[in-house]
């Protein structure tokens, strides 16, 4: 199927970029439009959950008898990994049931401190909700929802509007940009798909 | 701290940038001077004000990462992708020198007389000196894995231990190299021979300063628990430098002290 074309001609005449959904809208069945917002992590049985990445901590005591620094070459490449690793950790967001939890211990007298002992500031907040498995701060992929009007996109928002993009089809360059009110869920002017604002405190 | 709805972190106003630029100007002004008017001012002055603005710049950078905590894990992917960008710069600026030490040894013109080496300059013995040297920096190598490991365990005398000693062979090699600067039967006057060995590896010497500087301000970070084994970037950047400077050195070593002996 070719591309949408993006501009007045490639879109609805029905648009209504603000106010109440537009009607009269086909729904394309099936489509889940990938979102660029984020939206919080609610816990649903339909949700895929990925497998928490096991994170690097400090073994338990007493500690085992350090390696000699041959047998370390040899893990180096598991060590390569992290290279990126933040970059691992950003993409994915821990379910709340499912956190393992490894860095919340205390560190053995003589060790170095762990986070959960020594981060502050923002970096702690950001911590303390990643635990918890939300993301006030949206630095992940926001939740993809069926778009239908049982199931609408939840776009949450610090106050009574936000922008959203909706790309809605895979690989779609033309991006639909609207304002979303709070209020009744609004439609996507070109695939109809459901989106509703939901207020949400601002982190801090 | 300011309301966000954001990861990302904005920095307060500083003076370092504009001051950075400053001293950037005085130096470039300053080496003009020394070259041409033989006068060291300018350069002096301009050295010293970089160094004053890197010290203040980057502690500023700790007090907002270790103690204030701004430095959240999107801040930290940035910084990774900065040292990654600046690395890969600092591959080409070498890649120009190799360009220029091939350009002239591929192809030896007739005042060189026609051979690489020229006539009548003796090389370094590459199994001599230089090959210590390349065993000096690939076991400095595998001291600071070594001590990324120990980091990443939480084992904080290890650490110390192998990070102290990177930077005792970093500076081993240092010393071994100015030592053979000392002792080269040839000087940067000497043809492009000389030319291309010594600005190639007369900046590779500076960038090992620079790279055991920065293991040491790790080093002393390291002593007063700034690092946990989650969060470290600061020792992840200083060891890609310094893998960095390790295979710099090996490509000289191959081309220059091997193969163009």
């Amino acid at each position: 199927m070719g591309e949408r074309p993006c501009g007045p001609r490639g879109r609805s005449p029905a648009r209504s970029p603000s106010g109440p959904a537009a009607q009269g809208r086909l729904l394309w069945a099936g489509l889940h439009p990938p979102l660029l917002w984020a939206a919080p992590r609610l816990p649903r049985a339909t949700r895929a959950i990925r497998p928490p990445r096991p994170r690097p901590s400090a073994p338990p005591l007493p500690l085992p008898p350090p390696p000699p620094p041959e047998a370390l070459i040899a893990a180096a490449a598991a060590m390569a990994s992290r290279l990126l690793r933040v970059g691992a950790a950003l993409r994915l967001l821990p379910a709340a049931t499912a956190r393992a939890a490894p860095a919340r211990h205390f560190a053995a007298p003589g060790d170095l401190a762990t986070d959960e002992e020594q981060a502050t500031g923002l970096e702690r907040k950001v911590m303390e909700a990643m635990n918890k498995g939300l993301d006030p701060y949206s630095m992940f992929r926001p939740k993809r929802y069926a778009g239908t009007k049982e199931d609408p996109n939840l776009v949450p928002s610090i106050t009574d509007k936000r922008i959203v993009g909706c790309v809605c089809e895979e690989d779609n360059s033309c991006v639909i940009w609207f304002w979303l009110h709070k209020g009744e869920a609004q439609r996507c002017p070109s695939c109809g798909s459901h989106y509703k604002l939901i207020p949400h405190e601002l982190p801090h | 701290m300011a309301h966000q709805a954001h990861s990302y972190h904005m920095v307060d106003p500083s003076p370092w940038p504009i001051f950075g630029a400053a001293a950037a100007l005085l130096t470039t002004s300053g080496l003009i001077m020394w070259f041409h008017y033989s006068s060291t001012t300018l350069l002096t002055m301009g050295l010293l004000s970089m160094l004053l603005v890197m010290l203040q710049w980057w502690r500023d950078v700790i007090r907002e990462s270790t103690f204030q905590g701004h430095h959240t894990p999107t801040v930290q992917k940035g910084l990774r992708y900065g040292m990654i960008l600046f690395i890969t710069s600092e591959a080409f600026f070498f890649l120009g020198f190799f360009w220029a030490f091939f350009h002239s040894s591929l192809a030896p013109t007739p005042e060189l007389g026609g051979q690489w080496p020229p006539t009548g300059v003796k090389p370094l013995n590459p199994l001599e000196v230089p090959l210590l040297n390349t065993a000096i920096l690939l076991a400095s190598g595998v001291t600071v894995t070594w001590a990324h490991h120990s980091i990443t365990e939480g084992n904080r005398k290890q650490a110390i231990h192998a990070l102290t000693l990177t930077i005792l062979l970093g500076f081993y090699f240092t010393a071994l190299q100015a030592m053979e600067y000392h002792e080269a039967s040839f000087s940067i006057a000497d043809s492009v021979y000389g030319s291309t060995f010594f600005v190639a590896t007369g900046f590779h010497g500076l960038h090992v300063i620079i790279g055991s500087s920065f293991l040491t301000v790790c080093l002393l970070r390291l002593i007063k628990f700034h690092f946990t084994p989650n969060h470290h970037f600061g020792f992840e950047a200083a060891a890609w430098y310094w893998h960095f400077v390790d295979i710099i050195w090996l490509f000289l070593y191959m081309s220059m002290y091997w193969w163009g002996s």
